[in-house]
């Protein structure tokens, strides 16, 4: 989500709300007797607050469960659980004045620091990183489809090899339909074939093949294959640049065909890397909320009692 | 030159339309997670609830006093029938403290727990706040509307007034001529004709080993004579003056060369002349002859000599040398010291000695706490006192110096009120009645029998 000019009004309400709750925080610690407590009126002013931001902050995700409801804009809901789940952290740190407490309170801190700061780190990525990813991932696709494209891409280069080999070898029939159209142009017209405007060259066809077999579809098929060669994009054209040496000029647009598959290839998996670590953060900070707002209740009752 | 288009048509075919039908791992991830790590604290906090009770409850250790009973919330947890809260009251307090009143005339008397805050950890609970004091010691009131002490104190280094001992027209009381100055000299004729240095702590001292250096033969050692003063630590205050501890070995009291340095007792005049009466008695008994002999008097004042008299009989030389001796007593020996008063009699009235004992009734001070500094660092003024009525106790300036409320945390001393004055007025202390067993305040944990 990006962070711009319309959270204003709730950056500004926020801030406001922080500093009224920090100036009342001040003198109510200095003068009280015996230091800041959770249990006196002003620290459990502070703990209300904070927990009924956290609540709301948690509904967000009731909120984007059922998208039909009636309850203001998503995006409302959305500046709402980032700018008052912000303030709830510091309005707890008062409540507790500062101190994390017992063994419940403790555990309950110590989740609150790490929901509030994967929240921050969350909110940071999801404002810079969407529009970085467009700038460097032109061939990016759904998250959710790129097995199933880099399954195309593969077949799609699989179709590409086959189609050059052929080409190489002499067969009209799998020649495309472009190469025949430059066959055609270039060729002379005593009967010659197609394929004899193209010279037959199978100890190069076979190079294709085995480059197909044990560098192309290996690296396409695998998800990451970090390791391999053609997921290098220096080290991939220069394999490219020496099929291009033995290829043929005619058939140099399937070699970059091929080259643009392995660099889509490439840029699906920066996407994928991206996108873990876009949404990575959620893996820590929705369970970790669930489990908060949870302890948290119990803590509210408890403390009421004792 | 690439062949390979983008549009729009192409990129749409590659799509599975449904594919948000199907969960990804990666939302798979979040849903179990976000199932498993609640499910896994409810876990946790029942496994804690089952195991330690209500500790796991607790907003934090208990201080060192009350850590034995920290399974036993209830003990002060008083829930009341029928109720749901279970906030700590004074009667749980007062089930095993007595928490006598500060003041009579006090306008108000805060909650224990105001005061002495619990689940702060392994700490005093005597230590409490200063603003628990200020709240009504900054602008003091009373019932009957009239202040007894300073109405405006906010802290040791804020409006607190100079020790009572030491505001104007205030003198020691102590009543026997002592000289500081004098006695802090070097070369003074010590016992035994030596010459000695006196130091602070052969008079000065609170407990420990050894014996008074300056005492008479045969007087106690030191930890067995320090009174305590009504403080359980007998290290804290230093012991009184006594004739026998601290001059008897230079200020000797010889009465008659005839006895050799036989001394009269430390007493009333009374019980002096009783002793001289029974001494010369003794002695003409024995030496009959004696009573023709005419010497003068073994010790003479310069400017006061005393002519010798001859007595007729035994009767009448008994009471020569005790009048001689008592001669020499009351106008030497004795009124060095002592101021003596006549009285129309033969004997004089001597003043009793008032020493202070503890010269800050509603403060404490610990001696021993302070044992690794110089006496005269803060006493400062002793070694040029020449008067008795001088009180040489350290001005509040010389505490300031190391002491700051904010103690610790300003790199000083504790200055907290706490460390020198006690809130309850212990002297109406009562007794307090045992009412708990040990399974009461340890719970059900079992002590471990040795097998065999």
């Amino acid at each position: 989500m990006l962070i711009d000019r319309t959270h204003r009004k709730w950056f500004v309400g926020s801030i406001a709300g922080l500093a009224v709750a920090t100036a009342v925080y001040i003198p109510y610690s200095l003068h009280s007797p015996q230091g800041p407590k959770g249990g006196s009126a002003v620290g459990l002013t502070y703990g209300i607050a904070g927990f009924l931001f956290m609540l709301f902050a948690g509904l967000l995700g009731l909120r984007k469960k059922f998208p039909v409801w009636r309850v203001g804009r998503a995006q409302s809901w959305m500046r709402g659980h980032l700018w008052l789940g912000f303030i709830s952290f510091p309005l707890i740190l008062f409540h507790g004045g500062f101190h994390f407490g017992g063994l419940l309170t403790r555990v309950l801190m110590w989740m609150f620091v790490f929901v509030w700061i994967s929240g921050i780190v969350g909110a940071a990525l999801q404002h810079f990183m969407p529009r970085f990813q467009t700038a460097q991932l032109p061939m990016e696709t759904i998250y959710e489809q790129i097995d199933r494209v880099r399954g195309q891409l593969a077949e799609e280069a699989g179709n590409l090899v086959e189609e050059t080999c052929s080409a190489l070898e002499g067969e009209v029939s799998r020649a495309s339909e472009r190469q025949r159209a430059m066959s055609a142009s270039a060729g002379t017209q005593g009967g010659l074939t197609v394929a004899s405007g193209l010279q037959a060259n199978q100890q190069v066809s076979a190079q294709l093949r085995q480059f197909l077999d044990n560098e192309l579809r290996p690296y396409l098929e695998r998800a990451g294959a970090h390791a391999m060669s053609l997921a290098q994009g220096s080290q991939a054209h220069a394999m490219f640049q020496q099929f291009r040496v033995l290829l043929p000029p005619e058939l140099h647009s399937n070699l970059d065909d091929l080259e643009n598959i392995c660099e889509e290839k490439r840029q699906l998996d920066k996407q994928s890397r991206l996108h873990k670590i876009l949404h990575g953060w959620l893996l820590v900070h929705i369970p970790l909320s669930y489990a908060l707002l949870l302890l948290g209740a119990v803590h509210a009752v408890v403390a009421l009692k004792f | 030159m690439l062949r390979r288009t983008r549009t729009t048509k192409k990129l749409a075919k590659r799509i599975d339309l449904q594919y948000f039908a199907r969960p990804h791992p990666f939302r798979r991830w979040r849903f179990w997670l976000s199932l498993s790590i609640p499910a896994i604290a409810l876990g946790w906090f029942i496994m804690q609830r089952a195991h330690g009770g209500q500790k796991v409850y607790s907003s934090g250790q208990l201080s060192r006093a009350h850590a034995v009973f920290t399974e036993q919330c209830a003990l002060c947890h008083v829930t009341q029938a029928g109720a749901f809260i279970a906030h700590v009251n004074d009667k749980a307090c007062l089930a095993c403290h007595d928490a006598p009143l500060h003041h009579a005339n006090q306008t108000f008397t805060p909650e224990c727990a105001a005061c002495h805050v619990e689940h702060k950890g392994a700490m005093l609970l005597q230590a409490t706040a200063d603003a628990a004091c200020t709240e009504c010691h900054a602008q003091l009131s009373t019932r009957d509307g009239q202040a007894h002490y300073a109405t405006s104190i906010t802290g040791f280094d804020n409006q607190h007034p100079e020790f009572a001992p030491l505001r104007s027209g205030k003198a020691d009381p102590g009543g026997v001529r002592l000289n500081h100055y004098l006695h802090l000299q070097p070369g003074l004729m010590g016992p035994n004709n030596t010459r000695v240095q006196m130091t602070c702590d052969d008079c000065h001292r609170t407990a420990g080993g050894g014996v008074w250096p300056y005492g008479a033969p045969g007087v106690l050692p030191v930890a067995a004579t320090q009174p305590t003063l009504g403080h359980p630590s007998n290290q804290v205050y230093m012991a009184l003056p006594e004739f026998a501890k601290h001059c008897a070995a230079c200020h000797t009291l010889q009465f008659d060369k005839r006895f050799g340095n036989e001394q009269v007792p430390h007493d009333k005049p009374e019980v002096v002349r009783a002793f001289l009466l029974k001494r010369f008695g003794d002695y003409i008994a024995a030496h009959p002859e004696a009573v023709h002999e005419v010497n003068p008097p073994d010790r003479q004042i310069p400017e006061r000599v005393r002519v010798p008299r001859v007595a007729r009989n035994a009767a009448e030389w008994v009471q020569f040398r005790v009048d001689d001796a008592q001669w020499l007593l009351y106008a030497k020996t004795c009124k060095q010291c002592h101021t003596l008063t006549p009285t129309g009699g033969p004997l004089p009235e001597v003043a009793k000695s008032n020493f202070t004992a503890r010269w800050m009734a509603h403060a404490e001070f610990d001696h021993h706490a302070h044992r690794m500094m110089f006496c005269t660092a803060c006493h400062t003024r002793t070694t040029d006192s020449r008067e008795t009525s001088d009180v040489l106790l350290p001005g509040i300036q010389t505490c300031q110096q190391c002491h700051r409320p904010q103690g610790a945390a300003k790199e000083a001393a504790e200055g907290r009120c706490f460390e020198c004055h006690e809130y309850h007025d212990w002297s109406k202390a009562k007794p307090t009645k045992g009412g708990f067993t040990i399974q009461q305040l340890r719970g059900s944990i079992q002590t471990s029998v040795p097998k065999g």
